[in-house]
């Protein structure tokens, strides 16, 4: 107790600062759980493997507990409590939180501990796990109530033109055109802004502008990532997107497409092109990875890019060890974890599972194509038979043979026909032997023939092998013995010849006697085929006489004949002649393969989109805790479970991430709609209501006004998830419509705009730079979704080890598509964007943290798009008007929409005048920048089109344009 | 009611405020606009600060700046620096099975033979430190150097092997060190970034941007490329027929009108944006400059082997490894740019030269032949470079560390073929224990640190860990490993990971 006493004199100053603000209550979430958090939970916290002395101040039972006449805690006594001893201790092997932590807390907030303490030591949870409860009042009503008690108001609302740009920017993402922003501001009403908004909000490009958000959450790229970073299609995803935000998708619908499409009853195809989204996940093709570790590194990265983006917490530490700040245990993760680690996908080169997604277009060619090649087939084998039949090949000359035995030593069926072919059915192995007993009648024989005929397969197909995807064959090996009574002699075989051999596999290799070689007829492989062998000694048989005829099938992949028919002769060997190539047979052979190419071009092109694919019951896998986050060393078995830290979930077999969809936008669930509700409203103010939009945890940044957050939460949640409606609700509150200026007392008290003290105003996205630059200029192309595209970057970039893919600059309209469509290469991300804080896609991306440097500067005034942005603006205003004041007005105007300002345009018609003079000095200047900006002066003089050129590019960097304010 | 500041948001705050005012390296334009704004009694009201000015370092640094020369594939350490006799008694003969015993291999199936080292070692310098017959100029400045033979790594692919030597994790997302000490230290010269990327050998690192990017780190810390072919900057370069004279002017419009939004405005953000293009256009020219080694004298550029202007094949190639020739200077060259530009003031510089992969699979890519021709790239523009700095006094106050992501095995790669064949002599990637080496500001050099098993299988004496190196880098520069951090996600990330096994190698500081 002594050393109490000592405490209490060296408190006395620090109490007595503070005493001032005691008229406010201290609230413990807001107050003192951020403090104990970020200071105590370490070591005092969830993770039982870092507690020290078995105290736990996340846990209020365990923080009041009385163990040996102390407790850390003791409502109302704070000089009773340790905590406060322990923080105020001037000894430092005393002191918490410990020197060597780092740590330290202030006396002010140790005067917030001490009284909340001695004012009982009220227990709440921390803020953002309590339910959201709707506060009475508007999002004016409760902004205005905020500001009040810092001496403010709102400030009036902005320019009609000015809101006309806001809005057209927040919500589409494009500048309107100044005639829209005029009749705008001519008729401007309650009622019109309205339409305003609601004819945006209409537009085809809402979801174009939106889906760029949510596929920076969602890591969405155009490769796979790593080392080889491959392509992959994942576009119709991102057009999946587009489309569910057009068609304002409620939020819980668009959270279980996309977790568990593949689980909706009745999945379509567009539910499955959804999953994708978590198939957005990187893939390792570098030679000797472990595709398990991959895969479970793909596997985790789902379960925290879910967990973050939806509840805004962070999930990844406690893959190690248990969360030290939020209620997330080690067993926790792996049984959520389980829950997501049931998928067929398994870092596969191929990316299975995938989708097949043809555009209507493809479906309908590809169709076309393949009756075409099923009818060429038909007419080829007609065709063929014909040449033979009518040709010089003397078919006469050929007697089928009679089989009176026929076995395969694999299983398969042998039939002969009436034709004496043989046809093969029933059971099929990768390779075989057929043995064929015939008896021949006494007379000569000079050769033996051997058709290769086709058969259907049951897709109606020809093929003259057995297997439907490879219908070749290889006879490896044909061997002709004379069974007599007590002996069998092989009967030699030579000039093996034949109309067609695959090439490798000549005809010859079929009696060479190795039975690693053999003849084959790839890629002829649907026709008919014949070969011819001569008996190396005429056969004289005077009686009747057994052979067996051996053929061997060696090569593998059922590459087996599918129907055949033998035949001898008895004529000179030389008088044989092979089937010719008739005319028609050459000219339906040409056709066949012209269109089977065209059908393999069309089915390389087709999207093939990684999708989500629940394992069989019978291949689930077992999950175990991973020991200290490494795969290879696993530990015990968990059961599938939800996160038991937000709400009752016990274990469950039948959990699945259907269960997952429906628990994160469950109504009882306050992290979903708050989280959300803040990352729409971020957008359109420039800073979140809660700044840390990544982290709602105990480290996140407390709301600044808590109660606006709920209101918009509960909005959200309770309107049906309509993200369009929550979007409306906030750009009609006079809050929304403020004027950006900052006067200084207003940067003095609200510097960052946290408490909405006026109009956003702040820089904009990467690609809406871009976009809004090609949209001024009357370049961009309205086109919507498909394949990405390559619009110009700079030559060499793309250096990607072993990855043979080129970047070749767009031409046309692919130039100048809108942002979201460029090709985005995770290891070599489009680097005019990246530069503007778009993300590379590698990982989740809650926000981009918006920068200001020099390499911006670059990029507007010297990347080809933005040079060529400034030819196309310039002939716009020199197309507009004779006059240099009415050509700088209407370029200003585009760019900036607002009417302008008394002697505006000074400074812009005196550049433009003083840079004409100065190419028309240097004229081989001014045509090299009309080259390099692609412009088309049309009649004008060079020297004052390219003077153009400069003063549009400078009007493309004017910070006002590449600012939303 | 009283803010609270947590380590998250005090973090963004300064982070992402980007203002100049206080910039030491500031042009005339916008010290007038400071001026300007001081008169309004603006700038009193807005704290800002340039995130790239130079900063305290946490403890007594031994070293200002680190060139970085890392070959990009991994070099054969049995080749260059570890000389193991025993595996010339045991040639081509079967690995024993403790080689093998639970080992995951790239490449290496079945039972692999033995294969001894293709070329021959010697003692060198005052040191008396063994070195190649490959690296014969290395050799003679070998007493400025501590060789680590026992530098361990727990990946064994070159991406994520790549990723943990560079930014502390195997995966994507981490922050590269050159953007950590940038983010710890700042930058002394303004007109430059603080952190450049230099490539050669025709190809990106396996890893690709991911190894210079700043991760959680705001972006202002990541790596810039510089190229030698092309802008030295991506979109430095103004258009063709835009002169410095025409650019002047329309920056003198455009900050113009800037100032005129900001007086209606009164957004900081503006200020800062025009700061921002003064600042590019001081780039457009400083740059260039500092880039263009053919001011160079000739002797320079031969101590380098540097030939100002060279455009490699291999930068256009498909394939680079069949362009491979000894006297390609694009290494050199960039060895060159490196003391350039930590003369200038740079931080952190960051060489990659790729081609070291030597499976011995394909044509290209064995020990026998391709590397000597990567040596011979490289082993002279490196002596050269130590010298220089030595020269110039630089070397003390700059790092220099060189070294591949893993090293490789001391048996044969066998897939392709288990006889030998020149042209095909190749090994496997090897985790369990290879050759680093650290020059200059803080280390002590001519010293052999750590000792491999009689095969250079195991470390048997010493082992030191990516950590250790990690750590041990910023130790030197100033940056405490264990306290340097920046809260991301709930955790205080750090280059060191979040465990305290890393250690600063306290016996290889002079």
């Amino acid at each position: 107790m002594k050393f109490f006493n000592r405490l209490f004199l060296l408190l006395m100053p620090a109490f007595t600062q503070t005493a001032a603000n005691a008229a406010e209550p201290v609230h413990f979430a807001r107050d003192v759980l951020p403090v104990l958090s970020a200071n105590c939970f370490a070591c005092h916290g969830p993770d039982e493997h870092e507690r020290q002395g078995e105290l736990r101040l996340d846990v209020q039972a365990d923080a009041k507990k009385f163990r040996k006449d102390q407790a850390a805690i003791v409502p109302g006594q704070p000089d009773q409590s340790l905590i406060i001893a322990r923080m105020t201790s001037t000894d430092p092997d005393l002191v918490m939180p410990p020197p060597k932590s780092r740590k330290k807390v202030t006396p002010e907030q140790i005067d917030a501990i001490r009284r909340w303490i001695a004012e009982g030591a009220k227990w709440e949870r921390h803020w953002s796990f309590e339910p959201v409860v709707k506060p009475a009042g508007s999002i004016d009503a409760i902004v205005v109530n905020a500001l009040k008690k810092r001496g403010l108001a709102l400030r009036p609302a902005a320019s009609p033109q000015s809101l006309a740009r806001r809005l057209s920017l927040d919500l589409i993402g494009l500048p309107p055109t100044p005639e829209m922003a005029d009749k705008f501001a001519e008729s401007f009403s309650p009622e019109t802004y309205k339409q305003y908004v609601d004819q945006l909000l209409k537009s085809p490009q809402f979801g174009e502008h939106w889906a760029r958000m949510w596929l920076d959450l969602a890591r969405y790229a155009d490769t796979k990532g790593y080392e080889k970073d491959l392509g992959r299609s994942m576009w119709p995803y991102r057009d999946w997107v587009v489309e569910a935000l057009n068609a304002d998708m409620p939020l819980d619908q668009f959270t279980a497409e996309q977790l568990a499409g593949d689980l909706l009853p009745n999945a379509t195809q567009q539910q499955i092109i959804a999953t994708a989204f978590h198939r957005n996940t990187m893939a390792n093709d570098e030679g000797g990875t472990d595709d398990e570790e991959f895969r479970v590194a793909a596997v985790k990265d789902r379960v925290d890019t879910t967990i973050q983006v939806w509840m805004g917490l962070t999930m990844g530490c406690a893959k190690c060890h248990s969360h030290k700040y939020d209620p997330i245990s080690n067993d926790d993760y792996y049984r959520f974890y389980a829950i997501f680690n049931q998928t067929e996908d398994a870092d596969r080169y191929d990316d299975a599972p995938r989708l097949e997604v043809l555009t209507t277009q493809q479906k309908s060619q590809r169709e076309e194509l393949q009756g075409r090649v099923a009818e060429l087939e038909i007419d080829l084998a007609v065709a063929e038979r014909k040449a033979e039949t009518f040709g010089k090949t003397k078919w006469f000359l050929w007697t089928p043979i009679q089989v009176t035995e026929a076995k395969s030593t694999n299983g398969a069926t042998l039939t002969p026909d009436p034709d004496q072919a043989i046809l093969v059915s029933g059971k099929s192995e990768v390779d075989d032997v057929y043995s064929l007993t015939i008896l021949l009648n006494a007379g000569t024989y000079t050769a033996l023939r051997l058709e290769a005929i086709p058969a259907k397969f049951a897709d109606g197909r020809l093929g003259v092998g057995r297997n439907p995807a490879d219908p070749n064959f290889v006879v490896s090996e044909i061997v002709v013995e004379q069974v007599d009574a007590d002996s069998v002699r092989a009967l030699k075989l030579k000039n093996a010849r034949s109309d067609f051999s695959q090439d490798g596999w000549p005809v010859a290799a079929a009696i060479d006697g190795d039975t690693k070689t053999g003849w084959a007829v790839s890629p002829r492989s649907r026709e008919r085929h014949v070969a011819f062998f001569d008996f190396a000694e005429p056969l004289k048989l005077d009686a009747e006489t057994k052979l067996r005829i051996t053929l061997t099938q060696a090569y593998g992949n059922r590459l087996t004949l599918a129907n055949f028919r033998l035949s001898t002769s008895a004529a000179d060997p030389t008088s044989l002649i092979l089937p010719p190539d008739s005319p028609e047979c050459r000219a339906l052979r040409d056709e066949l393969a012209a269109t089977k190419k065209s059908l393999s071009d069309i089915n390389v092109e087709i999207a093939m989109v990684p999708v989500m694919r629940e394992l069989p019951t019978d291949k689930k896998r077992v999950t175990k805790i991973h020991k200290r986050g490494n795969f290879l060393d696993q530990g015990d078995p968990v059961q599938v479970a939800l996160l038991t830290g937000f709400g009752p979930a016990k274990p469950d077999e039948s959990l699945s991430r259907l269960s997952v969809a429906k628990w994160l936008v469950n109504q009882e669930n306050p992290l979903t709609p708050r989280v959300w509700a803040n990352r729409i409203w971020a957008r359109l103010f420039g800073i979140g209501i809660v700044e840390t939009e990544e982290d709602f945890g105990a480290l996140g940044a407390a709301p600044s006004n808590p109660e606006l957050l709920d209101l918009l939460a509960a909005e959200y949640r309770d309107g049906g998830w309509s993200l369009k409606r929550l979007l409306k609700t906030i750009v009609l509150s006079d809050t929304y419509r403020q004027s950006s200026e900052i006067s200084a007392s207003l940067q003095e008290l609200d510097p960052r705009n946290a408490i909405s003290s006026r109009g956003g105003r702040f820089r904009l996205g990467a690609e809406v730079v871009r976009d809004q630059a090609l949209a001024v200029a009357g370049l961009l192309s309205s086109k919507v979704g498909g394949p990405s595209v390559m619009p110009p970057q700079p030559a060499g970039l793309w250096r990607s080890t072993y990855n043979g893919k080129t970047w070749v600059d767009a031409e046309g309209e692919d130039r100048f598509r809108r942002s979201l469509y460029t090709y985005l290469k995770r290891t070599t991300p489009y680097p005019s964007l990246t530069m503007f804080d778009a993300g590379s896609g590698e990982v989740c991306q809650i926000r981009r943290i918006r920068t200001n440097t020099p390499l911006q500067a670059l990029v507007t005034l010297n990347d080809p798009v933005y040079l060529e942005a400034a030819a196309a603006l310039a002939k716009r205003m020199v197309n507009q008007s004779d006059d240099a004041d009415a050509r700088v007005t209407y370029g200003l105007r585009l760019a900036l929409i607002r009417p302008l300002y008394q002697g505006e345009t000074e400074p812009l018609v005196r550049l433009q005048r003083e840079v004409k003079s100065k190419f028309a000095e240097s004229p081989e200047q001014a045509a090299a920048i009309i080259k390099s900006c692609r412009g088309n002066p049309g009649e004008m003089n060079s020297a004052e089109f390219a003077s153009w050129i400069v003063t549009a590019n400078a009007i493309l960097n004017l910070d006002e344009f590449l600012t939303r304010k | 009611m009283t803010e609270l500041i947590t380590p998250a948001l005090h973090q963004i705050r300064s982070g992402t405020r980007r203002h100049f005012f206080q910039s030491s390296g500031l042009g005339l334009g916008a010290m007038a606009l400071q001026s300007m704004l001081a008169k309004d009694g603006f700038a009193a009201s807005n704290p800002t600060a340039n995130p790239l000015i130079p900063k305290q370092p946490m403890i007594a640094p031994r070293a200002k700046r680190v060139i970085y020369l890392h070959m990009a594939g991994s070099p054969s350490q049995l080749e260059l620096f570890d000389d193991k006799p025993e595996l010339k008694k045991l040639h081509m003969q079967d690995a024993p099975a403790s080689f093998l015993e639970g080992k995951r291999f790239a490449f290496i199936r079945g039972v692999p033979k033995i294969l001894a080292g293709q070329f021959e070692f010697a003692r060198h310098g005052q040191s008396g430190q063994v070195v190649s017959e490959l690296l014969p100029n290395l050799a003679k400045v070998i007493d400025q150097v501590c060789v680590i033979r026992t530098v361990t790594t727990d990946q064994f692919n070159h991406a994520p092997s790549q990723l943990f030597t560079h930014t502390g994790s195997p995966r994507l997302g981490g922050a590269s060190i050159g953007s950590w000490v940038t983010y710890g230290l700042g930058s002394v010269n303004q007109d430059l970034p603080g952190f450049v990327v230099l490539l050669s050998g025709g190809k990106t690192p396996d890893a690709g941007k991911s190894l210079w990017g700043s991760g959680f780190l705001p972006s202002v810390y990541q790596g810039v490329q510089c190229r030698t072919t092309g802008d030295p900057v991506l979109y430095l370069g103004d258009p063709p027929g835009m002169d410095r004279d025409l650019r002047r002017r329309m920056l003198d419009t455009l900050a113009e009108m800037n100032q005129a939004e900001f007086q209606r405005s009164g957004d900081a953000e503006t200020i800062t944006r025009i700061a921002q293009y003064e600042l590019a256009c001081r780039m457009q020219v400083s740059v260039p400059e500092v880039m263009d080694i053919s001011q160079e004298p000739q002797h320079v550029l031969d101590l380098y082997g540097a030939k100002p202007g060279f455009v490699s094949q291999a930068e256009s190639a498909d394939d680079p490894r069949q362009l491979y020739k000894g006297d390609d200077p694009t290494f050199a060259n960039n060895c060159l740019l490196a003391r350039r530009l930590i003369e200038n003031g740079v931080r952190y510089v960051q060489l990659y030269d790729w081609g070291w992969d030597h499976h011995g699979s394909s044509l290209g890519e064995s020990i026998d032949e391709t590397l000597p021709i990567k040596c011979q790239q490289t082993d002279r523009a490196i002596a050269g470079l130590i010298t220089d700095l030595k020269q110039r006094g630089l070397l003390d106050e700059t790092l220099i560390v060189w070294g591949g992501e893993f090293g490789r095995t001391p048996m044969m790669q066998n897939n392709v073929r288990s006889e030998l064949k020149k042209g095909y002599i190749g090994r496997d990637h090897h985790p369990f224990a290879f050759t680093m080496w650290m020059a200059g500001g803080g280390i002590k050099g001519g010293l052999a640190y750590g000792q491999t098993d009689e095969f250079g299988y195991y470390p048997v004496e010493n082992k030191v860990s990516i950590r250790d190196l990690q750590a041990t880098i910023l130790h030197v520069l100033g940056l405490d490993p264990y306290q340097f951090h920046y809260t991301y996600q709930g955790l205080d990330q750090r280059l060191v990971g979040p465990t305290e096994e890393g250690r600063v190698l306290k016996d290889i500081l002079a």
